[in-house]
């Protein structure tokens, strides 16, 4: 049964008499579970369909439905709490609060969702051990690498629990080694706790974990390949070569 | 849902944590910011502290005497026949008892050291009837016995007065300053006062009043005490239907001042508005800096599902720790300034007008700017607060759009041009508006300050260019760049310039009518004048003998004499000043501006004729052969305008001159306050100056002065005023240059990686020095022309203001003051541009380039 599911879901930028069709009737289901890869060229509508996904954005026309509700029906207190209690995001830059420590940061869902603060504090370190960070909790941003920053990051995304982990390029700006490290903790939130994943990525050798590829051209799907896992970064660039021809 | 109790606490103690964080994070710019409510905190403190006092020092208080009921006062304030106003008033329902009083608050001259009379300094001398007052009367004795019918020559003085001189006590004799000369009196008794800060009483029996003030025969107030359960709202419209539109009987609680005390207060509330102004525009510039900035974190939260009103609070939350600390802060400040200020006014003041000044410790001293100050910065964070919790989480994680902003602007010009408009309209209607006037054009020219920000870059770009002609154009476009800020940070620039202007243009005008009275008014040859020459309420001056005495004196020619009143027409108060047209013009160069002099005078000993002031003329809309009516004495009476005429040193104030003879008609006052003397011709002026001296020897409220010698004393005292304002448009600049100097730190911080871009293309380290420079000259600039324009109107508020408490000073465009104003405008920029420019210029390129 998919969690997360598009109908006919269109975004639609600029003006009337010159629409940027950023996305254009995507439908789209991911299972539960599932840990989805997200391709296509710049510009090709990727970053839209997953702030659409999050509750970041609205759509022009169709629908999300997060475990069968419409969450473009709600309003936008009742998106927030969606989004710290249901959702957890992760992007390629600026994902922590600078004056705040890892910790702090991780805890932040919790504490904007009125969790007393020393059981966030406590979950969130939690978190951090998940991710590897068990010793860091006490560091601010700004001492931590930039691996490490991401899974900070991921460590907050994970604390509330949510149905879907949305991460936005979240390796885009780390070097191969802190690449595979942020991907290898990725895969095991996957296989170890079942949490649905979708992360949209430029690097083939990150996608190569996913169950299941989308490829994104011009805000439409073109290509939908299920890897499960399974997948090799050579095939899944080739795919990528092929796709930019056509 | 476990541990969701307490929820509120936890959030908000977080969001608490995390403003600190963000407030220490960025030490010299919280600093910068806290230090504009910390001044502007201080000043209104200050003021606060100060002006009262100065406001009681000037008020004419009229409060009840004996703690009676109520007080029935002549409209005009002048003295009347008890008789007949007596004897209705005890007629009255509910009234159980009344008395008649005479009585007047005015200045002791000085005096010896080891004189009877101590430090005292204002006294009220109180004249009652003792056969009725007791039926009235409240007063507790303290020590001796009150005084009895037909007495003479004795007095009941209160404590306050005994604690001033100590030496005054049971059966002391002490001689009293009297328009009659210096007389003898005994203490008899003391009675407590309500507080030690009430002015010390001294209360004598009526006949003994009535000749200590030469006011044979008369009462200026009646005391009444109701019937218990009488309603003091019904009896105080019966008497005054008894009594008719002549008298008022007051709420002694209700007694004020003078409405031009309300002018005053305006007035020198001004500038602690001003400088509130100030403190809310710097932090209204940093808020919105601070959310612009912050716009990637504040996503962030609302992207992991902070609402809406949760990042409204984390910002106002910040807001409220600064106000909070910044207040607490100025208040230190504050009274620091105050005692300063004290110390810089006294000696001014007590020249000027001859009163003492204090520090009023009351509760709204305090709560004003305890409210104020964080009440302003919680206003002035709240808009750019809200504007934080309507982004979007995705216009906070991808770049803003700078579409609306023309349309914003042509707005902004339109409403700021509208209320200069209506500013400019208050400002020549000349009625206390002008403050208002004053106030509304600053708030126009805020308002259209962003839409004028590219019009002024465009405009005084080339100039920048002229010196900086490879950064200039980059500095245009900095500038141009964030219309909202540059605004913010010109409007601060601009009301410090502003507040220069106007201090130029009071000094000007000042000065100006400091170098009238001496090169023009003085036309007698000697002058005898009272403690004060500004304002005569408290003034006790002389009866006819003193004139007549001098006029005995062999080198003596002829005496003029000066005789006040103050009195209303149609609302408006206007002084009143008796002369004697026989001789006036001999000892007077009085410049006629309408009507002929010798007609003038001529038409003044006949009838209710009046010479009015050009300022009356212009406030209250006299012209020649109009008729008006006064409040006098003797109920209304219509006076004829027969000229218009102008003298700086007695006709300060809207003014009617009258005769004499009918000042003592329908005012009952026969007071010289001021006398002008001219000698024989080929007389001894020394020798002639000692003679009058000595027939002041029983009138220690007088001094005598050769013309031209007190012409000079007066420029300078006024010299010394000018210290004063010199130094609150000192305080003023002060938080201005702290507002450029944030916004170009703001600035430089916000584009480190462009400038870092421009480096790595080539650029150097002085290049980018200078691009800072030229953005800090052209902000300055725009800012000092808004200043120079606004000081202008300020100053024309201000002057009309001063001029309705009495002090009419000419407007003297301050060309030089706008001068001035500028190269300080321009070098404030400057100089705040130093720090900013050099730090830019240190950067270095790859961590520039690196910086986010
Ligand atoms: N706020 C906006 N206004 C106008 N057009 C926009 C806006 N946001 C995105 N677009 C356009 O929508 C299209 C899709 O953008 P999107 O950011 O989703 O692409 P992407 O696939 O994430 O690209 P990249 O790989 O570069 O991140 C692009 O053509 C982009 O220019
Ligand atoms: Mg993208």
């Amino acid at each position: 049964m998919s969690i997360v599911r598009t109908e006919a879901l269109t975004k639609v930028y600029g003006v009337a008499s010159q629409p940027i069709y950023a996305l254009n009737e995507v439908n789209l289901a991911v299972d539960e579970g599932e840990f989805l890869a997200i391709m296509g060229p710049s510009g090709s509508g990727k970053s839209t369909l997953l702030y659409l996904l999050g509750g970041l954005d609205r759509p022009t026309s169709g629908s999300v439905r997060l475990r069968e509700s419409d969450i473009s029906a709600l309003d936008d207190d009742a998106l927030s709490r969606l989004r710290r209690t249901s959702l957890g995001f992760v992007f390629q830059f600026f994902n922590l609060v600078p004056v705040l420590s890892a910790r702090e940061n991780v805890a932040m869902p919790l504490i904007l969702d009125g969790v007393r603060r020393v059981d966030a504090l406590k979950r969130a370190d939690d978190a951090l051990a998940r991710v590897g960070l068990a010793d860091r909790g006490a560091h601010r941003p700004s001492e931590l690498s930039g691996g490490e920053q991401q899974r900070v990051a991921l460590a907050r995304a994970l604390v509330a629990q949510p149905a879907v982990v949305l991460a936005d390029e979240p390796t885009g700006n780390l070097d191969s080694r802190s690449s595979d490290e942020m991907v290898q903790v990725l895969r095991q939130t996957v296989d170890a706790w079942g949490q649905t994943l979708i992360l949209v990525t430029h690097d083939p050798r990150v996608a190569a974990y996913a169950d299941r590829i989308v490829f994104l051209k011009d805000g439409k799907i073109v290509d939908d390949n299920r890897l499960k896992g399974q997948g090799s970064a050579e095939q899944i660039r080739e795919q990528l070569n092929i796709m930019a021809l056509g | 849902m476990t541990a969701k109790t307490n929820s509120f606490g936890t959030k908000t103690w977080q969001m608490t944590l995390m403003a600190l964080r963000y407030l220490s994070g960025r030490k010299l710019r919280t600093v910068l910011t806290t230090l504009a409510i910390v001044f502007g905190v201080a000043l209104i403190f200050a003021m606060n502290l100060v002006l009262p006092g100065i406001i009681d020092a000037f008020n004419q208080s009229m409060a009840s005497v004996t703690g009676a009921d109520l007080t029935v006062t002549n409209v005009a304030g002048g003295s009347f026949d008890p008789g007949p106003v007596l004897e209705r008033i005890q007629a009255t329902d509910g009234v159980q008892a009344a008395t008649g009083i005479l009585f007047r608050q005015f200045t002791l001259p000085e005096r010896d050291e080891g004189d009877v009379l101590g430090d005292l300094k204002e006294i009220e001398l109180v004249g009652v009837d003792p056969a009725t007052v007791n039926d009235v009367s409240r007063l507790v004795m303290h020590e001796g016995r009150f005084l009895e019918p037909g007495e003479r020559g004795s007095a009941v003085i209160s404590t306050s007065a005994a604690a001033l001189a100590p030496r005054l006590q049971l059966g002391t004799d002490f001689s009293l300053v009297t328009a009659s000369g210096l007389q003898t009196f005994t203490v008899v008794g003391l009675f407590t006062s309500d507080s030690v800060l009430a002015v010390p009483q001294f209360i004598l029996t009526l006949p003994d009043a009535q000749a200590a003030l030469d006011q044979p025969g008369l009462i200026n107030a009646v005391e009444v005490l109701l019937k218990p359960g009488a309603d003091r709202d019904d009896v105080a419209a019966a008497i005054e239907r008894g009594l008719g539109d002549n008298f008022t009987p007051a709420d002694n609680a209700t007694l004020t001042a003078l409405p031009a005390m309300d002018v005053a207060f305006a007035m020198f509330n001004l500038f602690g508005a001003l400088a509130l102004f100030l403190g809310a525009f710097l932090i209204f510039n940093t808020f919105r800096t601070v959310v612009i900035e912050r716009r990637r974190d504040l996503g962030m939260l609302r992207a992991i599902g902070a609402t809406r009103r949760q990042i409204t609070q984390t910002i106002l939350i910040e807001g409220a720790i600064q106000g909070v600390g910044g207040t607490l802060i100025g208040l230190l400040l504050g009274y620091g300034l105050a005692v300063g200020m004290l110390a810089a006014m006294e000696p001014i003041m007590h020249e000027f007008i001859a009163i003492d000044l204090e520090m009023h410790y009351s509760l709204s001293a305090f709560a004003i700017p305890m409210i104020l100050g964080p009440a302003v910065v919680l206003a002035a964070s709240y808009w750019p607060a809200r504007s934080a919790g309507k982004m979007s989480p995705l216009e906070a994680l991808r770049p803003v759009p700078l579409a609306g902003m023309r349309h914003a602007a042509r707005w902004s010009v339109i409403a700021g041009g509208v209320c200069v408009v209506v500013a400019i309209a208050l400002l020549v209607s000349g009625s206390s508006g002008a403050i208002a006037g004053a106030l509304l054009f600053l708030v126009g020219m805020v308002i259209a300050a962003p839409g004028l920000v590219l019009p002024a870059a465009r405009l005084f770009g080339p100039l920048v260019t002229l010196w900086f002609a490879r950064e200039g154009d980059l500095s245009r476009g900095n500038v141009a760049r964030q219309p909202g800020r540059a605004a913010i940070t010109a409007s601060t620039l601009m009301i410090g310039v502003a507040t220069v202007v106007m201090m130029a243009a009071l000094v000007n005008s000042m000065m100006g009518l400091a170098s009238d009275l001496t090169r023009e008014t003085f036309a007698s040859d000697v002058l005898v004048v009272p403690q004060s020459v500004a304002v005569y309420n408290n003034v006790l001056g002389a009866g006819e003998g003193l004139a007549e005495q001098i006029r005995a004196l062999p080198e003596v020619e002829t005496v003029a004499t000066l005789r006040p009143a103050s009195t209303s027409t149609d609302g408006s108060p206007l002084a009143v000043l008796g002369i004697d047209p026989a001789v006036y013009a001999q000892v007077s160069s009085i410049q006629f501006i309408e009507g002929d002099a010798d007609e003038a005078y001529a038409a003044l000993r006949t009838g209710r004729n009046a010479i009015v002031t050009a300022l009356a003329q212009k406030m209250l809309g006299l012209d020649v052969g109009d008729d008006f009516v006064m409040e006098t004495a003797e109920g209304p009476q219509t006076y004829h305008v027969v000229a218009v005429a102008h003298d700086v040193l007695t006709f300060k104030t809207s003014s009617a001159v009258i005769s004499q003879a009918n000042l003592a008609a329908d005012f009952h006052t026969s007071e010289d306050v001021m006398l002008m003397i001219n000698l024989v011709p080929g007389a001894d002026k020394t020798a002639a100056l000692a003679d009058v001296q000595a027939a002041l020897a029983g009138y220690p409220q007088f001094t005598a002065h050769l013309s031209s010698e007190y012409g000079d004393d007066l420029i300078e005292t006024s010299m010394g005023a000018t210290r004063l304002f010199y130094f609150v448009a000192a305080l003023i600049l002060i938080p201005a240059g702290l507002g450029l100097l944030n916004t170009l730190t703001i600035n430089v911080l916000e584009r480190t990686r462009e400038i870092g871009m421009v480096r790595a293309v080539g650029g150097s380290r002085s290049q980018v020095r200078r691009m800072v420079t030229g953005e800090a000259l052209l902000l300055g600039i725009f800012g000092a022309a808004m200043g120079v324009l606004s000081g202008v109107a300020i100053s024309y508020g201000v002057i009309t203001a001063f001029s309705m408490i009495g002090w009419e000073l000419p407007y003297t465009f301050p060309a030089a003051g706008i001068v001035a104003a500028l190269v300080i405008g321009v070098l404030l920029a400057l100089s705040a541009g130093i720090l900013p420019a050099r730090s830019a210029a240190k950067l270095d390129i790859i961590r520039a380039l690196q910086y986010e």
